[in-house]
């Protein structure tokens, strides 16, 4: 057996050349021996640095021709050891499958959640916008009540005008006499169409079981022309052929046969 | 490659994990070296899963100051190998002869014993030389009786070898490091 460390003779370059720390790196020392190098090695930081160098030139060669081996060997290591390891038994093998989840799993539940997200959101877009249709829609209903409003009191009012201004139409100011000194109501007749239109927004309130009633003198007979509803303020009333007058008088609710010519309070000749 | 010392302490602790990373890192080289040197695929496998139980169980022995891990590993899965080869020579002579003929039926595997990286780029002795120790687990003595060179002659061929294997390496890395700055 050669002792290295004996031989003060030996240097650096000449234990390089023997070749030893190769034999060292592959195993093939006896202990003795091997101690010898792990001694020199110890000491000696430049040799020890070489050693080095070979180590990386073996270690490269050795994975240039490396061999994948089987995948079950190390299922098999890691399942024999996994009695002896530090952790708890189940932490390791789950763990290891969990890290395993194929990638196409991953990637269809990265998919999945990402479906979901956007499904939600596409969901509130929707109630949103379903809230907002429902909001326009209220608005344009009521737009829509309100313009059949105006066009009704538009259509009222035209009718009204129209009547009035027309130049067969004479205006007559029926006046309230002592009875009722504050009513005035007007009246509209045409002759040529044979029309008697009254504005009674003028006449006194009444009270609840009275109306007022409008009457044409024809040769001294007061003929019908009409209850003046209390709830109106333009009414057509019935064209009486040959009128000389037109009276109002107070009358129960809902009219009377005959007039209670006690109780005229306006009339006026044509 | 620089080794991760970190890691090596988790495996002296008994971390599995660990012992699965450094299976990643280190069982193709390894098993690498064990099939070239048994030449026979089952062998080899159930070699290699000793090797790694023997990893696990003597982590704590490895001393970082004295080698790199793979050459601490290297040094188990070459043992191991022979032994299991001395144990039984003739059952392997036997099985080597079933094994060339199941391994047709198998999934073709690549040629072991072809070499490849940057030992195919040496001369054919120097790679010859090489291999004899590495890949087939011979000593020193046992390779120069094959190769018929003095011993000295056969150390002097591993020296030269590992010279020229660096050369390659560094011309590579050049070649690697100028692609780099041409990308740059």
């Amino acid at each position: 057996m050669v002792n290295f460390r004996n031989d003060d003779m030996m240097d650096r370059n000449t234990i390089k050349e023997t070749g030893i720390l190769e034999q060292y790196l592959l195993g093939e020392l006896s202990d003795d021996q091997r101690i010898e190098v792990e001694n020199l090695l110890k000491e000696d930081h430049e040799l020890r640095e070489y050693f080095g160098t070979i180590e990386d030139d073996f270690e490269k060669m050795a994975f240039e021709n490396a061999v994948t081996p089987p995948t079950f060997i190390k299922e098999n290591i890691i399942q024999s050891i996994s009695g002896s390891s530090n952790e708890a038994k189940d932490n390791v093998i789950p763990i290891k499958k969990s890290t395993k989840l194929p990638t196409y799993l991953a990637v269809a539940a990265g998919l999945s959640i990402l479906f979901m997200v956007s499904s939600l959101w596409f969901y509130l877009q929707w109630q949103n916008s379903q809230q907002q249709l429902k909001l326009v829609q209220d608005q344009t209903d009521d737009l829509k009540d309100r313009i059949d409003l105006l066009e009704n009191n538009f259509n009222e009012t035209n009718k009204w005008y129209t009547a009035i201004n027309n130049s067969n139409t004479i205006q007559l100011v029926l006046k309230g006499n002592e009875i009722s000194p504050n009513s005035s109501a007007i009246t509209y007749v045409n002759h040529e169409e044979k029309k008697v239109i009254l504005n009674s927004q003028g006449l006194a309130k009444l009270n609840d079981d009275e109306s007022y009633q409008m009457w044409a003198d024809v040769n001294g007979e007061m003929i019908d022309m009409g209850v003046i509803p209390a709830d109106q303020n333009m009414i057509v009333m019935k064209y009486i052929d040959d009128a000389e007058s037109i009276n109002i008088t107070i009358e129960p609710k809902g009219g009377n046969d005959h007039p209670t010519v006690e109780r005229l309070i306006s009339n006026v000749l044509l | 490659m620089q080794d991760d010392l970190e890691l090596i302490k988790r495996l002296q602790n008994k971390d599995s994990h660990a012992l699965s990373k450094i299976y990643d890192l280190y069982s193709g080289a390894l098993y690498g070296v064990i099939l070239r040197i048994c030449k026979n695929e089952i062998k080899a496998q159930d070699i290699l899963q000793e090797v790694f139980m023997k990893i696990w169980e003597k982590a704590d022995t490895y001393d970082p100051s004295k080698a790199k891990f793979f050459t601490w590993a290297y040094r188990i899965a070459k043992n191991q190998t022979l032994n299991s080869l001395r144990n039984s020579t003739k059952l392997i002579q036997n099985e080597d002869l079933s094994v060339y003929e199941s391994k047709s039926e198998t999934e073709p595997q690549i040629d072991v014993f072809e070499i490849n990286g940057s030992l195919k780029q040496l001369e054919p002795h120097h790679q010859k030389a090489l291999e004899l120790v590495y890949f087939n687990g011979l000593t020193h003595r046992e390779a120069h009786q094959e190769m018929d060179v003095p011993l000295g002659t056969f150390k002097s061929y591993i020296k030269q070898a590992l010279k020229k294997l660096r050369e390659v390496y560094h011309k590579e890395l050049l070649i690697l490091w100028l692609i780099l700055e041409m990308m740059i």
